[in-house]
């Protein structure tokens, strides 16, 4: 067994690295159980229809010069779409036995439905005149309901449209294709057939309230992170400083104080300090120098680079005795201390994502790989540090169970926990 | 620099006698509470100016709105989860040890009472410190973001900087056996497989995604549409509800806009509310003590550094001694080359002595990114491209693995050498990688 505190640091630590990957984890499922429901069949939803779109322009026409519909229309266009469900239900009920009447709307509503369809822009000529017999019957309904609402009636038209294409094209193949005419009257009263992102996401169009809050946002965000100086801008900043010097002044404490944080700020600069200059010593040890002149270079970089770690250290010291501590105030609790960190923090942050092109869904799996595996070995350096200071001592004094103990931390320590070795006991041959 | 550019204008505000520095201040009354309001819309939970202007004079009523403000801008995610805000006290405390591990320098505030009765005018001198000292507004805001598309971390220090919700936990007080330790590593590397599985998952149906909806986005440069927007299409509450939180980003981001015009006139006040302040009696200097996790951390940068100085030591000198040896009967005509090669040399490591003083490579594309799936890779354009992101990660492992190798060499030799002290005992070493 362990020593209690060895124990408890180590346990801690290592349950740390779990809630870490855990709450990765919980992330991903999430994600991906948005992502599985979209690709699936869309369900039908229960409330009103989505946010009718503007007619998809991959027919290249000329993008209809629709006026925004307001909040107040949208919110009539969800009646109006709730009534047209209902109204096909009904007619669904009556169709059966219904179906001269049926013939007489349709006739009826013929010249209407003519005018309507020529008055919904965005939609090619030859598709509206395909599915005007399919639009008939709800077009009637709709006609002594609402007499005369130009524009949310090619909205439904678009709306209703986008699940009876659904039914009627047989291929795959995304875009309208050419009706199938042959579909009698009474199928096209079925309730709207499911969605699938695969054969129809193509024809999705984001509403125009989304884009228009969207836009404004990036606007904003590049406003925000511009840094452009103006005199206001200059004056601010210099007042800023000055306030914080007041500040300062009329403390009563030491000025030259260093903040927790700015301490772990600088520990991990110079973790990144011992980081590199290790490395640059391994490069110099490993080049083979070919004259006397290199040598001499290398000769001198290791001198330099032994100066600079005295430096380093040196600043440790001077951290370690000028972090003030304080009698009342619990300390802060919840840091993290993080692997290294070669960002920096940065100093130009940008606010907002940038753009990432990937070309296919292979590249992207190697990025996301790499990156989990970069994220897997900081965790793990840091575990190794931890092991290391903690059971290497343990080591070194001989107890009880002392060659299980050596195994187990050869283990842990050289071998990442995946490989034991094997200890045999030399027993002289008698 | 631009201060002797701004000094005319001062000058001749206050030569042209009080009739001017009357107008003035008129119109920076008016211009204060808007200010300040611009302020508040911009922070979560941001009182009014009235709070504001009560807080100046230390009334007790608007103490708890900011005990509150600053809890929120100090912890911002604890602040997000679903879970109630914890109690005044916990808030207080809360308050209290943040602001004083980013170093405030005011001693009143540790003084307050933790029933988050008192002490309005603190914290207003708190809360313009914060935003003094960097850019709090714009963090925030970053935080809390909206996000529209799909995001990749680039790097992770988002990822290490922001603790995740603290995990009540009960500590194994008891002492435990190392195979409890092998446990858990095996149990850990085991959830960085499933964790690698499901990511790879995830990208193949991102991957779907972006090329069913190609063409469907109105921005040209984005093409088609994330998960976000794609689920606001499918969920039409949902979808109400992100436009919603984007409407009200946007409204914090033009008050931010404004507050950023007009914070002078906020600054000038500022310095009358420390004026009201008594100033506060200089303190005896405390004994230092450091944080005990911030001690764990420099323990461990000092054995680091102690053990590179001796190898370094180690591999210097001898080099050191066969030189002279070598050189010492070697005339001046040497000396100019000599010089030559140190002054390169010490190039060369102010170089490197930058790379970590400057907080790294700037050149490294940071923060996250929006992931767009596009044909046209080669062209230019905006945005980076996946392939770039590769390499820099390939060499980032690449890194870290000569990283953990030299550890785990270490640790070999470590024990080698104790166990050597052992002797009738063969060591099987396991079959190398």
């Amino acid at each position: 067994m362990l020593p209690a505190d060895c124990s408890r640091r180590l346990v801690a630590e290592l349950r740390d690295a779990l809630d870490a990957c855990a709450e990765r984890q919980r992330q991903l499922e999430r994600s991906l159980r948005v992502s599985r429901r979209l690709l699936r069949t869309w369900e039908p939803a229960e409330t009103p229809a989505p946010q009718p779109t503007p007619a998809p322009e991959t027919s290249g026409e000329a993008p209809s010069p629709e006026s925004t519909p307001s909040p107040q229309d949208l919110k009539e266009l969800e009646l109006l779409t709730q009534a047209l469900e209902k109204a096909v239900r009904v007619r669904k009920g009556i169709s059966k036995t219904g179906e001269r009447h049926k013939a007489l709307s349709l006739k009826s509503g013929s010249a209407a439905t003519s005018a309507t369809t020529a008055s919904a822009p965005s939609r090619a000529s030859s598709q509206a005149s395909c599915r005007v017999s399919e639009t008939k019957p709800p077009r009637g309904i709709q006609q002594t309901v609402v007499p005369a609402r130009g524009l949310p009636e090619c909205r439904l038209l678009s709306v209703g449209d986008r699940t009876r294409m659904g039914r009627g094209s047989r291929a795959t193949k995304p875009g309208p294709g050419p009706r199938d005419q042959q579909i009698p009257p009474s199928a096209a009263l079925q309730a709207p057939e499911a969605f699938t992102l695969k054969e129809k996401g193509i024809l999705l169009r984001l509403p125009m309230a989304y884009r228009k809050a969207a836009s404004r946002n990036s606007r904003l965000w590049a406003q925000l992170s511009s840094t452009q100086t103006s005199d206001s801008v200059d004056a601010a900043a210099t007042a800023k400083t000055q306030f914080l010097q007041k500040m300062q002044m009329t403390s009563g404490g030491p000025g030259s104080g260093l903040s927790a944080a700015a301490m772990e700020a600088e520990v991990g600069l110079l973790r990144t300090a011992c980081l590199l200059l290790r490395r640059r010593m391994e490069e110099v040890l490993s080049a083979d120098p070919a004259d006397c002149m290199q040598e001499y270079r290398c000769l001198l970089t290791l001198e330099g680079l032994q100066a600079i770690t005295e430096q380093c250290l040196h600043r440790l010291q001077e951290l370690r005795a000028a972090v003030v501590g304080q009698q009342l105030g619990p300390w802060p609790v919840g840091r993290r201390p993080g692997a290294s960190l070669p960002c920096g923090g940065g100093t130009d942050p940008i606010w907002s994502p940038q753009l990432l092109l990937y070309s296919s869904t292979q590249e992207l799996q190697t990025l996301e790989a790499l990156r989990l595996r970069v994220a897997m070995l900081d965790q793990q350096i840091h575990l190794e540090k931890v092991l290391m200071a903690e059971l290497l001592p343990l080591v070194g004094t001989q107890g009880p169970h002392w060659l299980a103990l050596c195994r187990a931390v050869h283990s842990l320590l050289c071998e990442g926990g995946e490989r034991f070795l094997t200890v045999l006991r030399d027993e002289p041959a008698d | 620099m631009a201060a002797a550019a701004r000094n005319p204008r001062k000058v001749s505000a206050s030569c042209m006698g009080r009739r001017r520095r009357r107008v003035d201040r008129g119109a920076a009354v008016g211009a204060l509470p808007e200010a300040i309001a611009a302020l508040s819309r911009t922070l979560p939970a941001g009182p009014s100016p009235e709070i504001f202007r009560r807080a100046k004079f230390d009334r007790p009523e608007a103490a708890p709105a900011l005990w509150q403000l600053l809890f929120r801008v100090l912890s911002p995610l604890s602040a997000n989860g679903a879970s109630a805000p914890p109690a005044q006290e916990a808030q207080v405390r809360v308050v209290k040890s943040e602001l004083h591990s980013q170093g405030y320098p005011r001693r009143a505030l540790a003084q307050l009472p933790e029933d988050g009765s008192q002490g309005s005018r603190e914290l207003l001198l708190a809360l313009a410190w914060l935003l003094a000292r960097g850019p709090l507004l714009e963090r925030l805001l970053a935080q809390t973001r909206v996000r529209l598309g799909d995001e990749i971390p680039l790097c992770e220090c988002e990822a290490l900087a922001r603790p995740g919700p603290p995990v009540p936990r009960v500590e194994a007080d008891g002492p435990v056996d190392v195979r409890h330790l092998q446990w858990l590593m095996g149990k850990l590397r085991f959830q960085w497989r499933k964790l690698i599985t499901s990511q790879q998952e995830q990208c193949a149906l991102l991957g779907k995604i972006h090329s069913y909806t190609r063409g469907c986005h109105s921005d040209r440069s984005l093409g088609h549409l994330s998960v976000a927007e794609t689920e606001l299409l499918r969920d039409a509450e949902g979808g109400q509800q992100l436009l919603r939180r984007l409407e009200s980003e946007n409204v914090r981001l033009e008050a931010a806009l404004h507050w950023r015009r007009q914070e002078l006139v906020f600054w000038r006040w500022m310095d009358t509310v420390l004026g009201t302040c008594p100033p506060e009696a200089s303190q005896p200097t405390f004994v230092p003590r450091i944080p005990e996790r911030g001690a764990g951390e420099w323990e461990l940068v000092a054995r680091e550094l102690q053990a590179l100085q001796e190898e370094l030591r180690g591999a210097a000198e001898p080099r050191r001694a066969a030189w002279e040896a070598r050189v010492g009967g070697w005339g001046p005509e040497w000396s100019a080359v000599r010089r030559a090669s140190r002054e390169a040399v010490g190039l060369e490591l102010a170089a490197l002595q930058r790379a970590w003083e400057r907080g790294g490579a700037a050149a490294q594309p940071h923060g996250p990114c929006r992931l767009v799936k596009s044909d046209a890779g080669a062209s230019g354009g905006p945005g980076l491209r996946a392939a770039q992101a590769i390499e820099v990660l390939r060499s980032r492992e690449a890194c870290l693995e000569a990283v953990l190798c030299q550890l785990q060499r270490q640790c070999r030799q470590e024990l080698a050498r104790l166990a050597g002290a052992l002797p009738g005992l063969i060591w099987i070493l396991p079959p190398g990688r």
